[in-house]
């Protein structure tokens, strides 16, 4: 039988040649947004979270303060307390200390291999820790691959680069829509941004606007 | 400073996110409602993010290309679900009409 560990890389490894992917691209979007190679690797090293790090991206551009860049990420990775309570049960045999690093490598698709794991009545920890540690190490390795490889371009709005963040955003939405429900969401909120936006509203505002968005669609369920 | 004033601020409000469950007790399961909203709060925050890039791309309001080659990611992203390809479709997309006059 095969051990936790190497189970850990041989269910998981399309997911990580995926954030190899995803990671470069964040690190061509961020050089192109103006962050220098060390800020751009620094920034997937401390918040390791990918949409919320394009998130920023876009705020930098926007001109948002700092306070309104870490209230968005927060906002954006505020499920993942949802996800660390799930994991409790299975992580909490772990002492304190091994708990807060596995909390740091807590990512959604660690979330989701990780409780796969346990529900299949399996108790070692080593899975989720492998993978997770697996999922970091290719998210920050594709990052600084893609940041020393992506070019900054000089009129980026010829070569229609300026355009880069929005359609990963446009990406994201539509590879992590799960039913009908999210779409609508979405659709919602960027419509809304949108107006808001042509009506001269800073982008904390459409930030806002996004996160206001679920909350008709759970009135609307009731 | 911006930037790292964001990202230290930014990166522990991540971590706390994702620790302090792990490291304290927490009695009972979170409410439908809130587990519901948390669910939806990041693709509803990206989606505004996108809609407000392609309503106004670089300043002023769009002339039509930002909205066929955010139709062009979707669709490709939908398809192969590969970002890296949806954003190039796009960016590509984009170039092309403004170079036509978009």
């Amino acid at each position: 039988m095969r051990s936790p560990a190497r189970t850990a890389l041989a269910e998981g490894w399309p997911v990580l040649l995926t954030s190899v992917v995803v990671g470069a691209t964040y690190g061509v979007v961020a050089r192109q947004a103006g962050l220098s190679v060390f800020e751009a690797s620094t920034s997937s090293f401390i918040v390791f979270a990918g949409a919320s790090q394009f998130a920023m991206l876009e705020l930098l551009k926007g001109g948002a303060n700092s306070l309104e860049i870490a209230l968005a990420i927060a906002l954006i990775n505020a499920r993942h307390a949802l996800m660390a309570a799930a994991l409790r049960p299975f992580l909490s045999r772990a002492p304190l200390v091994k708990r807060l690093g596995l909390g740091y490598i807590l990512t959604d698709e660690a979330f989701a291999l990780g409780i796969g794991w346990f529900r299949r009545e399996r108790r070692e920890i080593s899975y989720y820790v492998t993978f997770g540690i697996g999922l970091w190490a290719c998210w920050n390795v594709s990052t600084i691959a893609g940041a020393v490889l992506g070019a900054s371009f000089d009129r980026p709005e010829r070569f229609g680069v300026d355009f880069a963040i929005t359609a990963v955003f446009v990406a994201i939405v539509a590879t992590s829509a799960r039913h009908r429900a999210d779409l609508a969401i979405a659709l919602a909120a960027a419509v809304v941004a949108a107006a808001l936006r042509l009506a001269g509203a800073s982008t904390l505002a459409v930030v806002i606007a996004g996160a206001a968005a679920p909350l008709l669609a759970l009135r609307g369920r009731r | 400073m911006t930037f790292w004033i964001a990202i230290a601020l930014g990166g522990l409000a991540t971590y706390l996110l994702r620790t302090l469950p792990l490291a304290i007790t927490v009695r009972g399961t979170a409410p439908a409602p809130l587990r519901a909203y948390l669910d939806a709060l990041p693709i509803a925050i990206i989606a505004a993010l996108a809609g407000a890039g392609i309503a106004v791309p670089d300043g002023g309001p769009t002339g039509g290309a930002e909205v066929v080659a955010g139709a062009v990611a979707f669709a490709l992203a939908a398809w192969r679900r590969n970002l890296l390809l949806a954003m190039l479709g796009g960016v590509v997309v984009v170039a092309a009409l403004r170079a036509v006059g978009f």
